[in-house]
């Protein structure tokens, strides 16, 4: 696991597109440094890394085909309604190309 | 208006003898939420909820919910009301449709006078981070102690009076949490019992719609309005729903109920364990049999942390698409990836940036295995620890808090058993997805505090039936937070 440090953190949001100040940067490396502690009591759990990782609450296969009725599909003018910037149908946005 | 008071059966039966009539009732409720003091509310539903129930359709009214006023949480969709989960960066949201919990309530008869506030968009456990400010606990005019979250506006609406029933999230103990601070019963049913559709996701594979009542029966009551299959949550669950009312009062002699040792240990406050113990005692008098079970203190310990990487990992990737642009509130900029930037960045609040950044980079390629994926086999091995314990017994039964609700003023995090164990166990039944409930056992300064019971998945039934007789023995129900004259 790479060491911890305000630039690696910095690149996380970046990627996540935000920005964080100084001092969310440093308050976030003390949590970390608390997390990486907590982490390490798991990384103690006999047989952790030998089980398949559980990525829902338990088994339940999903053969679940709905039928192929169709329907009316919600309006677009009502989906726009929730966009600031709004032309012609479309959400306008800076542009792209000079 | 005393009838707010009251519970759901109590309610129905003065509307039914006209001692009252729904129009009363919302305008009422309606009143006290205008009159909160615990920053309950995001917004009231006054327009909407007068119509709705100028609107009601007398054929409903031999539903229980008939002309009740309720609340939800503010992260459940609801149609032509705003809905910003207390976070600004959905400040003028206005969704398109409403969530399956709230058609089935209003199908009911209900009607919603309220959405609540949260922590921001449901990540937090301390009702402290919503956009709005802390959401202070009824029960302490002092405003010192927490109510908890992250479902904290529909547990101070309810303990302080306001409606008899709330509709909250849980992914972690958001409502079991509370209940414990708020004397209030917190009902978090199976994993895929009730369909998510609508509500805003926080992770995934851990997100459950769970609701406050002040006694049981009255939550078997709204699992049988809220419960059942829905073709728009494909992860909602096909088996059968039962009548959670029948049998609720039959007798647990003979019950099997487990109480693990280790977590009871990490309580250290001699009212809650004393407290306990009585509930115990009671229990076994009621005829059930409580056996003390003894589990892996590294596994309880590493609940916690198992919980924080899984579902800071999952919230990354289900808030990825607040971007200002499709909805919500929008900053300008030069590119289209700087009025996103520019509007996560105003946006989210410092918690909730830091819990996308723990996320993301439990996610890195060059961690994912010591952390993201690791979480999750831990995840498998805790489930299988509880799944073991319920093989023999029908319930397991635990204090649900350390005590009664924190400081405000207090920071919550430590390394310590009490908090990693006694204050987060509860996501157990969250990783597993059991059916858990968290009801009131006594009270220390003025302040509530409660216990936790947790059984096999879709076992609603025995859950409720040990809950009932559970309230019976503590006599505590029907509680609610009453204003100093």
């Amino acid at each position: 696991m790479k060491t911890i440090t305000k630039e690696i953190l910095r690149e996380a949001a970046t990627k996540l597109m935000f920005k964080l100040t100084e001092e969310e940067l440093d308050q976030l490396v003390k949590e970390f440094d608390i997390i990486v502690k907590q982490m390490e009591l798991i990384g103690e759990i006999p047989g952790v890394d030998e089980v398949e990782p559980m990525t829902f609450p338990f088994e339940c296969a999903v053969n679940y085909l709905r039928e192929d009725v169709a329907t009316k599909p919600v309006d677009r003018d009502e989906i726009l309604k929730n966009a600031k910037d709004v032309v012609d149908g479309q959400i306008r946005l800076p542009k792209v190309v000079g | 208006m005393k009838y707010l008071s009251k519970s759901i059966t109590e309610i129905h039966n003065a509307l039914l003898n006209n001692e009252v009539t729904p129009l009363e009732l919302v305008k009422a409720a309606i009143e006290l939420a205008k009159n909160d003091t615990s920053n309950a509310f995001e917004y009231i539903c006054e327009k909407e909820a007068l119509e709705k129930v100028n609107n009601l359709d007398p054929n409903l009214k031999d539903s229980l919910f008939y002309g009740v006023p309720v609340v939800i949480k503010d992260n459940f969709s609801t149609k032509d009301i705003p809905t910003c989960g207390s976070s600004n960066i959905l400040n003028g949201y206005v969704p398109i449709f409403s969530s399956e919990v709230v058609l089935r309530l209003e199908k009911a008869g209900a009607i919603i006078i309220g959405k609540t506030t949260l922590d921001e968009l449901a990540m937090g456990g301390r009702g402290t981070t919503g956009h709005k400010g802390i959401t202070y606990n009824p029960w302490d005019k002092s405003h010192t102690h927490l109510i908890g979250g992250s479902s904290c506006g529909s547990a101070a609406a309810i303990s302080a009076g306001i409606v008899p029933f709330a509709i909250g999230s849980d992914t972690g103990d958001s409502v079991r949490k509370p209940a414990n601070n708020a004397g209030l019963v917190g009902l978090k049913p199976t994993w895929g019992r009730i369909s998510r559709f609508g509500l805003f996701p926080f992770a995934t594979s851990l997100d459950h719609v769970a609701y406050f009542t002040r006694n049981v029966v009255d939550s078997a009551i709204a699992l049988n309005v809220l419960a059942g299959r829905d073709d728009k949550d494909a992860s909602s669950s096909f088996k059968e729903v039962e009548d959670y009312t029948k049998g609720i009062d039959d007798s647990i002699k003979d019950k099997k109920i487990a109480v693990i040792k280790e977590i009871v240990n990490s309580v250290s406050d001699k009212d809650v364990i004393k407290a306990f113990n009585d509930s115990v005692e009671g229990l076994r008098k009621a005829g059930a049999i409580v056996e003390e079970v003894s589990m892996d203190i590294k596994l309880l310990k590493a609940i916690y942390p198992t919980y924080i990487i899984i579902s800071c990992a999952e919230a990354t990737s289900n808030n990825a698409n607040l971007d200002g642009i499709k909805f919500g509130a929008r900053e300008p900029g030069e590119s289209f990836e700087e009025v996103m930037i520019n509007t996560r960045t105003k946006g989210f609040s410092t918690l909730i940036k830091r819990r996308f950044v723990i996320g993301s980079y439990s996610l890195l390629r060059e961690n994912a295995d010591e952390l993201f994926i690791r979480a999750q086999k831990c995840r498998r091995l805790i489930v299988n620890a509880f799944t073991e314990v319920l093989k023999e017994y029908d319930a397991i039964y635990c204090p649900a808090a350390p005590g009664v609700a924190p400081l405000i003023s207090g920071s919550g995090e430590s390394l310590s058993d009490e908090y990693l164990i006694a204050d987060n166990y509860l996501a157990f039944a969250n990783m597993s997805g059991m059916p858990s409930i968290t009801l009131p056992i006594g009270f220390k300064g003025g302040l509530p505090f409660g216990a936790n019971l947790t059984s096999k998945i879709f076992d609603e039934s025995n859950l409720l039936n040990i809950a009932y007789n559970l309230e019976k023995v503590t006599g505590l129900k029907d509680l609610v937070a009453k204003e100093e004259k």
